[in-house]
């Protein structure tokens, strides 16, 4: 029984008061913290695939080592973020064991196959950038106790993924050649992709429940500005070449191309040329899902139920 | 597999409080140690500890995680 009417608790929440226990939400709060859950969770646990997939790309065993503690990691957040679903009533195993691979609410970014080195260390510096975004809004802004707790570790570990991935940019930049413009390509689709992830603009999007009950802070403009504000200006130092650019009369970052627009998964080619699409589209293409979601999804649960047979 | 909760608590450094830092879901408490140490692995803790959740009986409220121990917890 909740201890607050709806009204009553968007109020409080924007006034800093923050929420410990089920006990004390309402049925829209509760729902909107399940969804945000349920993203981050779904987020944390397909990046494990997708990682332990390219990281048989490793050029050495030090990164191998690396990848594999990355990759360590992002399954202990996974774990912690499907724990705390837990306790707002929801079944980690119906979660993980329950589920059609297409209704997992990881992004589509992590529904594609990484192909070599250069595209592993540019989602960490991509992907893992725009986790850090999007968690660290959460952990300064969220009115979810347990949650805001648990983030110090994801935020931590966050930060290393990223720190790798950037270290690795840089020396595949500088080494020229082959290895720059395999790097070069890993950026070309990646960047948009990790435009894509954060969703809906602003003028079109409706009402959001994770801003009024004090989920998060920014909105998802804003929050593509905070991922660009890094990530332009690392690729320009590189000498990479990316499709926005800090506009100083605005002074924000602009994209240089047709937003949102269609993707060609096959050949992982973004389709400038085709013009701007609507937002039902994109909708449509995330829905349909991308090429590895079956595959990552099964590949962490495929020996389900094995441990049960042995040991019965 | 039955599994139960088990919260954790770690200290970095001596002289520093215990701090619940986390928890796992675990089938024992030989399990509960182990995953809890690959999980925290943030920090390189002086002190950790897995407490059954079922055993944290609360003294002031009657809400919250620890609400099912309230009455009649572990003596």
């Amino acid at each position: 029984m909740a201890a607050f009417t709806d009204e009553e608790l968007k109020a409080r929440v924007q006034d800093g008061y923050i929420v410990e226990s089920v006990d004390e939400m309402t049925e829209g709060y509760r729902k909107a913290l399940v969804v945000q859950l349920t993203v981050q969770a779904d987020t944390e646990l397909m990046s494990a695939p997708s990682y332990w997939m390219a990281a048989r790309h490793a050029p050495s065993t030090n990164t191998q080592v690396s990848a594999h503690a990355i990759i360590q990691d992002e399954l202990a957040h996974a774990n912690i973020a499907y724990r705390l679903l837990e306790d707002l009533g929801e079944s980690k195993e119906q979660l993980v064991y329950g589920r059609e691979p297409h209704e997992f609410k990881h992004p589509y970014g992590f529904d594609q196959p990484l192909d070599n080195w250069a595209e592993l260390v540019v989602a960490n510096g991509f992907f893992d950038r725009a986790g850090i975004t999007l968690l660290s809004d959460v952990y300064q802004n969220t009115s979810y106790g347990p949650l805001k707790r648990a983030l110090v570790k994801v935020d931590m570990e966050e930060t290393f993924h990223l720190r790798h991935g950037e270290v690795w940019m840089r020396r595949l930049a500088k080494a020229g050649g082959e290895a720059r413009e395999m790097l070069q390509r890993a950026v070309d689709w990646m960047f948009p992709m990790t435009l894509e992830w954060f969703g809906l603009p602003d003028d079109l999007k409706r009402h959001s429940g994770q801003l009024d009950y004090r989920l998060k802070g920014l909105t998802n403009d804003q929050l593509r500005q905070v991922w660009m504000s890094s990530t332009v200006p690392l690729c320009e130092g590189l000498g990479l070449k990316v499709p926005a650019h800090y506009d100083e009369q605005s002074e924000q970052y602009v994209l240089d191309y047709p937003f949102p627009c269609q993707y060609d998964a096959e050949a992982k080619h973004w389709l400038f040329e085709d013009g701007e699409i609507t937002w039902d589209q994109v909708f449509e293409r995330w829905k349909a899902r991308g090429p590895m979601n079956e595959i990552y999804v099964e590949s962490v649960r495929r020996s389900r139920g094995t441990l049960e047979g042995w040991l019965n | 597999m039955r599994e139960e909760v088990f919260d954790v608590f770690a200290r970095k450094e001596r002289g520093e409080p215990l701090r619940h830092i986390g928890y796992v879901d675990a089938p024992d408490a030989a399990l509960a140690r182990v995953y809890a140490w690959n999980t925290y692995d943030e920090e390189r803790w002086f002190e950790m500890c897995v407490v059954p959740r079922a055993a944290i009986i609360p003294v002031n409220r009657t809400d919250g995680p620890f609400a099912a121990n309230a009455k009649g917890g572990a003596a």
